[in-house]
């Protein structure tokens, strides 16, 4: 295995260039030093964790940019993180272990294009963008279309994730990422619910809903039927029920060592009705009527 | 295809050869015969192989030996002070924190951690600062019993 540790963001993209498909981009390594042992050693392995440039957190007029190399442990004990993205802070402090949060980076964890990446659901729900620079130039990418199936994005074998923008959400929001594992710590989440709501000036309905589903589809994806269901209503029992059952059959769970895909259906109605009552109850202070 | 390591280990340089493949769990046990971070899951879940990266917690089965160059790293062994335990190891035998003692190195060392940032660990503080350390054994309690014994000696509390 060819190893190399590029100085710059241009010596990592050239090569890419030339090792693309053999290549392999190795930050954290939380997860590709698992696959080195078990699975199978790529031909040439790219450390990107000398770049300058790609760390850190900042505010960045009405969002927050953070640097692709920027750990979970960064992002979670960011106070703009804690009191902007507070959906994004939730992901990030049920990930892992400590020790773990400490390695792992969330540009990993994104390229990583896991399903149950925990902290994808978070980012979609936020309309998060992703900064992809190749050789021939960078773009802009909204995470609704980064993600194409497990493990696959649209950074393919050239490109690379420097930072990721994240827009603050609108004011009155409020949001929650809700996890199901049988551990609390260190397990991979079976379902991973994010919400984001808002309501409208008089508190009586919801004027934007977003709802992000993890690990239960080939990418995270977005519960759009029953946000568009939801919105401009006001969250009553009867619809709230409605709700979380529309976001389980928008669900397309697999079956696997750690859950059916019946059963994943079923915590995704839960969490995706727990989701709307605490979101509902913390932005209009009112209980579901 | 190897690489030279440059780093430092329980405050001693150290330089010696890896494959980029060589985890830093394999460096310390296999090529520099430090034998107290523990090979047990190998898969960065069970807490085993913890040691200190830069005054920070880590899974050294799941980092890159790579990665260590220019790195300060503190395993189990820097910690006791010649014949002096560390009070970290002197509270875990104390309160029979131990029992098979293969989680124990781990432990000892995200606690070490922990109480390197803080001497008034909240409950919370402490569940989070081993949550990544598994034990079969103990029932946990015990552990907890340790770390706070730990700290009021550290704090001199105790």
């Amino acid at each position: 295995m060819e190893y190399f540790e590029p100085k710059s963001l241009d010596e990592a993209l050239s090569l890419l260039a030339k090792h693309g498909h053999d290549a392999r981009v190795i930050a954290g390594g939380t997860d590709v030093m698992v696959d080195i042992k078990y699975k199978e050693e790529p031909g040439c392995l790219i450390n990107i964790k000398k770049i300058p440039g790609l760390t850190g957190i900042q505010e960045n007029g009405g969002s927050l940019r953070i640097g692709s190399l920027a750990t979970i442990r960064d992002v979670e004990i960011s106070d703009l993180v804690h009191h902007k993205l507070p959906v994004l802070w939730d992901s990030s402090h049920q990930f892992a272990s400590l020790q773990i949060r400490n390695t792992a980076t969330i540009g990993g964890n994104i390229c990583r294009a896991s399903p149950s990446g925990e902290t994808l659901a978070p980012l979609l729900v936020l309309e998060a963008r992703g900064k992809l620079t190749f050789s021939d130039g960078e773009k802009t990418e909204s995470f609704t279309s980064f993600f194409q199936g497990p493990g696959k994005t649209s950074l393919g074998t050239k490109g690379l994730l420097t930072g990721i923008d994240v827009p603050y959400p609108p004011e009155g929001s409020r949001g929650v990422y809700l996890k199901h594992a049988v551990r609390g710590a260190m397990d991979i989440a079976m379902v991973g619910v994010a919400v984001l709501i808002t309501p409208d000036a008089a508190k009586n309905n919801l004027q934007d809903v977003r709802i992000g589903l993890g690990a239960v589809a080939p990418t995270p994806v977005r519960a759009s039927k029953t946000e568009a269901l939801l919105r401009g209503k006001p969250l009553t029992a009867a619809l709230l029920k409605e709700a979380a059952a529309m976001a389980a059959s928008e669900s397309s769970p697999i079956s696997d060592q750690r859950s059916s895909g019946e059963y994943r259906r079923w915590i995704v109605e839960a969490l995706t009705r727990r989701g709307l009552e605490q979101t509902w109850k913390a932005a209009t202070g009112k209980e579901v009527a | 295809m190897s690489l030279t390591v440059n780093t430092t280990i329980n405050g001693q340089a150290v330089s010696a050869s890896a494959e980029a493949s060589t985890s830093l769990l394999e460096f310390l046990r296999d090529t520099l015969e430090m034998k107290g971070s523990k090979l047990c899951c190998n898969t960065g879940e069970c807490g085993a192989c913890t040691v200190i990266y830069n005054g920070k917690p880590i899974n050294s089965c799941v980092t890159m030996a790579a990665d260590a160059n220019g790195a300060e790293i503190i395993t189990i062994e820097g910690l006791a002070d010649g014949d002096k335990l560390h009070p970290v190891q002197q509270a875990f035998i104390d309160t029979g924190a131990v029992q098979c003692g293969y989680c124990t190195p781990g432990y000892i060392i995200s606690v070490k951690a922990l109480l390197d940032r803080t001497t008034k660990p909240t409950a919370e503080d402490i569940e989070e600062a081993v949550s990544g350390n598994i034990c079969r054994c103990t029932g946990y309690n015990k552990i907890v019993d340790a770390i706070h014994l730990a700290a009021d000696r550290i704090a001199g509390r105790a």
